[in-house]
């Protein structure tokens, strides 16, 4: 049900209403720019509201640290502004045996180089933080009281209402479907209800993002692929039950936690892809109550709400692809985030929002290079949880 | 007998049990708040906004059920000295003990069959001499709404529950009845379809060619203010307590709702007495009703209230599987093919697919287990079954007009502490999309995950936003159709 008309033009169109659309939206229209964003479904539809709520700074190399640390400042500074719930209470990584150990001081001393406080914590340590938390076979964990956790729902509806204040159009219920490409320029976009002439056109559709680029016609090899992963929400529980997000290697690349609302979700390293399918498996929910039970042995008696799926849309080395395509005169791209594209849309708002306002940024955004694929300069594999 | 029995119990069965620490008299096997409900204690739990809730209306039933907390208690049963504390939604165990996992108990049949009621009985009926089935049924009984009345209706002479008897009499060894057992989904594996259900704390794994959704309708909650305050009754909770186990609701009972006909011959029947309201406003007490105002200001002394309104179709197990719906006549719809499926393999029979009279529903079953016994190449004749449901009309539902004067915090929309001004501020602020105004307010999040909330939040946002109900993103329901313990769905090692 589209509620608003398609405008007939737009200086810049950002096809893809997620977190990482609408952040971007908002960001732009905040420095005074005409910005449309273009929505298949509602905003949030795609991966954005099906995921696991969780904002941490604990990478393994310096651009994501660095990126996610000025993310967080920025999920504070909107959540204070915009009245949305966002709160820093830690992620906590289990960990069991000495290589674990190993891999993770080396990642808290790249952390603390760039001012993240994360440190290695005693088994009794977790399991003050986490009373109900199972530390009988756990050695050490890594934890940073300053990583956290924000309500999907509650920030992109806050972001989409502000961009919207600072003149910013979301166009919902609308699919693009075709470029209009003019000597290596793109004039318009076909959508599902009309053509919008246009300048610049951002590629926030994570999951389609390879759609989207066909397209276009990009033949720059960009791999992006959506991989089906599930997630499950408890009933609502006492508030402050499970504080962190918890994580777990050992247990099937767990991670859980409580949302504001009391229940506990999460999920697992199941994954099923590539592919386009989103049916919750029977598999995923037996794998899950499994591994969140050998965790948390209180969860055992909990009722599961409900299970869902949404895509991680994963490249080579699980990080994203964001700058501009040369291709094209006027075209980026903002896509594959894989299980950790909503705590990085503050910051990526802000990097793209300066690449095309002033051509440059402070932020480590050629980490991210769309051309590493075809270089053959893959990144380190960023830690991905689930 | 005990304060609201209707009937003598069994007194070798005559026990007693502890609430909040008081001895009360119960009978052995009795539902614990039917028991409670005997010795007049309504009030049994209270939610995370601290509204007191009972067990009639909907929501949770969280109870300490001998020290351990967080047992539903509209499945426990009275056992003699057992101790009942009340709970807060939001209280849970947190020692457990640690029993290894059960293996599922693995069931291969050609046909499921979701829901015992009539619809379903007479799809397995059809069914049974040709091919192997499996009837799953969540309640302790077959027959389901029918098997609750006591009164002839619905194009059936004899007494209801005579009929549901009859009619589960003629069962053969083919069909095997899964009571007190839910489903939890309907989940493709290729040439099978996967139907995991739960009975008790034992997962059973059902395999089946083919799979009929019988799963019925479920009361239209009412929207006044406290319209889920202890001795609100649902319908078929008011039914239950009555019929299955001789209790009567209250011993002054208001009648709200706009199909009062549905109950006042069982309370003529019974001798209990009621007065209908047709405007009800607000309901008021200190642990339990005490009195209704109607919208003019009048005053009623009850002890309870009923809801007897429209029923609406349960479409939760159908957008699980797959299916699409449309909006006709005040009702979100299956979109059936002409063979009354949702998709290749899976059909709906009975109030799922449309409300109407329980024999339509009987024979609607028979129709689709025709269906299913002609792809399987045995003869069959569904045109004629067919032919007879064209007599039946599919009963509509006038659209409620939500009255926005009422205190708009104290209409509960469900028992998951969405009120209507919670939603009703939500599209305030601009918001006009029902899938978005779900995920600020948790609007069908919950425990019923829409199944009693959906349709009163998209109404609410239908009126407000002037969008016909037709034109409303609907969302869709994801397993477990039905709440469940993890320890029960957990693999094992
Ligand atoms: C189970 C699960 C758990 C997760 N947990 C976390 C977590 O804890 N923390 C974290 O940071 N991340 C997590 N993620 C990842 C996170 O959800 C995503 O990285 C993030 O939402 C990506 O946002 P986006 O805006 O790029 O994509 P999306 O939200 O998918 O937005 C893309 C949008 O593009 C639209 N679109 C597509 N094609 C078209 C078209 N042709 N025309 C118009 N519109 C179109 C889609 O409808 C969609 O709404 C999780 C993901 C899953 C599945």
């Amino acid at each position: 049900m589209p509620t608003k008309e398609l405008p007939e033009r737009s200086e810049i169109t950002i096809i893809g209403g997620g977190i990482i659309g609408v952040a971007l939206a908002h960001e732009l229209a905040k420095r005074g720019e005409e910005v449309t964003v273009i929505e298949k479904r509602f905003i949030g539809s795609g991966s954005t509201f099906r995921c696991g709520t969780g904002i941490r700074q604990q990478f393994n190399d310096e651009a994501n640290v660095q990126v996610m640390k000025r993310s967080v400042e920025l999920w504070k500074k909107y959540s204070e502004e915009y009245g949305f719930p966002f709160e820093q209470t830690g992620y906590l990584f289990l960990l069991y045996d000495d290589e674990e150990v190993e891999e993770f001081k080396k990642n808290i001393a790249i952390q603390n180089r760039f001012g993240v406080p994360t440190r290695l914590i005693t088994p009794e340590e977790a399991k003050e933080i986490v009373p109900l938390l199972d530390t009988s076979e756990v050695i050490a964990a890594s934890w940073n009281p300053t990583d956290g956790k924000a309500s999907p729902f509650h920030s992109t509806a806050k972001f989409a209402l502000h961009a919207e204040e600072f003149g910013a159009r979301l166009v919902e219920y609308t699919e693009v479907k075709d470029f209009i490409i003019e000597n290596g320029e793109i004039k318009g976009l076909k959508t599902s209800r009309g053509t919008i002439k246009t300048g610049i056109v951002v590629n926030a559709t994570n999951a389609w993002a390879k759609l989207i680029n066909a397209m276009a016609g990009i033949r720059t090899k960009i791999p992006i692929e959506p991989y089906k992963h599930q997630a499950v929400i408890t009933q609502p529980i006492r508030k402050g039950a499970v504080k962190p997000m918890v994580i777990s290697f050992r247990y099937g690349h767990a991670y859980l936690t409580q949302t504001s609302h009391g229940g506990i979700i999460g999920g697992v390293g199941y994954e099923e892809g590539p592919t386009y399918d989103l049916n919750p498996t029977y598999e995923f929910l037996r794998e899950v109550s499994y591994y969140f039970t050998k965790i948390i042995p209180a969860l055992r008696e909990l009722l599961i709400l409900r299970t869902w799926a949404g895509y991680y849309a994963k490249t080579p080395d699980s990080n994203p692809a964001i700058g501009k395509i040369e291709e094209l005169s006027n075209y980026y791209i903002a896509a594959g985030f894989s299980g950790h594209g909503f705590m990085m849309a503050p910051a990526v708002a802000e990097m793209v929002a300066d690449l095309i306002t002033k051509g440059k940024t402070d932020l480590p955004v050629e980490w991210y290079d769309p051309y590493r694929f075809e270089r053959g300069e893959l990144r380190g594999q960023a830690l991905q949880m689930g | 007998m005990r304060p609201l029995d209707l009937t003598e119990k069994d007194p070798s069965k005559k026990v007693t049990i502890y609430f909040e620490g008081k001895p009360y008299e119960a009978y052995e096997g009795e539902k614990i708040p039917v028991a409670l409900l005997a010795n007049g204690i309504y009030w049994l739990t209270t939610s995370l906004q601290g509204r007191k809730r009972g067990a009639f209306t909907f929501g949770p039933l969280p109870i300490v059920l001998n020290g351990m907390k967080n047992v539903d208690g509209r499945k426990a049963k009275v056992r003699d000295g057992i101790r009942i504390e009340r709970q807060n939604y939001g209280e849970f165990q947190e020692a457990v003990e640690i029993d290894g996992t059960k293996e599922p108990l693995r069931v291969v049949v050609d046909v499921a069959v979701i829901g015992g009621g009539i619809a379903g009985i007479g799809a397995a009926l059809e069914m049974q001499e040709h091919l192997t089935v499996a009837l799953i049924e969540e309640k302790g009984w077959l027959g389901g709404l029918m098997f609750l009345e006591s009164v002839p209706q619905g194009g059936f002479d004899e007494e209801p529950r005579k009929v549901v008897k009859g009619l589960t009499s003629k069962f053969n060894e083919n069909l095997r009845v899964f009571t007190q057992t839910v489903a939890l989904g309907v989940f493709d594996e290729g040439e099978y379809f996967l139907v995991p259900a739960a009975k008790g704390d034992q997962l059973v794994e059902i395999m089946a060619k083919r799979v009929v959704l019988a799963t019925g309708a479920v009361e239209n909650i009412l929207l006044f203010e406290n319209n889920e305050f202890p001795g609100v009754f649902r319908l078929d909770f008011a039914l239950e307590v009555i019929n299955k186990w001789g209790v009567a609701p209250g011993r002054k009972v208001a009648v709200v709702g706009r199909r009062p006909e549905r109950i006042i011959p069982e309370l003529e029947k019974w001798g209990i007495e009621y007065v209908v309201v047709p405007n009800p406003k607000r309901v008021e007490g200190e642990e339990k009703v005490e009195r209704l105002i109607d919208t003019n200001g009048n005053v009623y002394e009850v002890d309870a209230v009923i809801v007897s309104d429209y029923r609406i179709p349960d479409i939760n197990p159908i957008t699980q599987a797959g299916g699409k719906l449309r909006f006709k006549r005040g009702h979100y719809l299956p979109v059936l093919d002409s063979k009354n499926r949702i998709r290749e393999g899976i059909y709906v029979a009975g109030s799922a697919a449309g409300i109407k009279p329980h024999r339509a529903n009987y024979i609607e079953g028979r129709l689709v287990g025709a269906h299913i016994l002609r792809e399987f190449g045995y003869e069959a004749s569904p045109a004629v079954y067919r032919e007879q449901l064209e007599e039946y009309e599919v009963e509509g539902m006038p659209l409620p007009v939500i009255d926005f004067s009422m205190n708009l915090e104290d209409v509960q929309i469900c028992g998951c502490d969405v009120n209507f001004k919670k939603v009703d501020d939500v599209v305030k602020s601009g918001i006009k999309d029902l899938q978005i105004i779900k995920r600020l307010t948790h609007l069908a999040m919950g425990f019923c995950q829409g199944r009693f909330c959906l349709y009163n939040g998209a109404l609410l946002v239908s009126q407000r936003t002037e969008t016909p109900m037709g034109e409303l993103d609907i969302p869709v329901a994801r397993p477990p159709l039905k709440n469940v313990k993890m320890k029960v769905v957990a693999r094992g090692e």
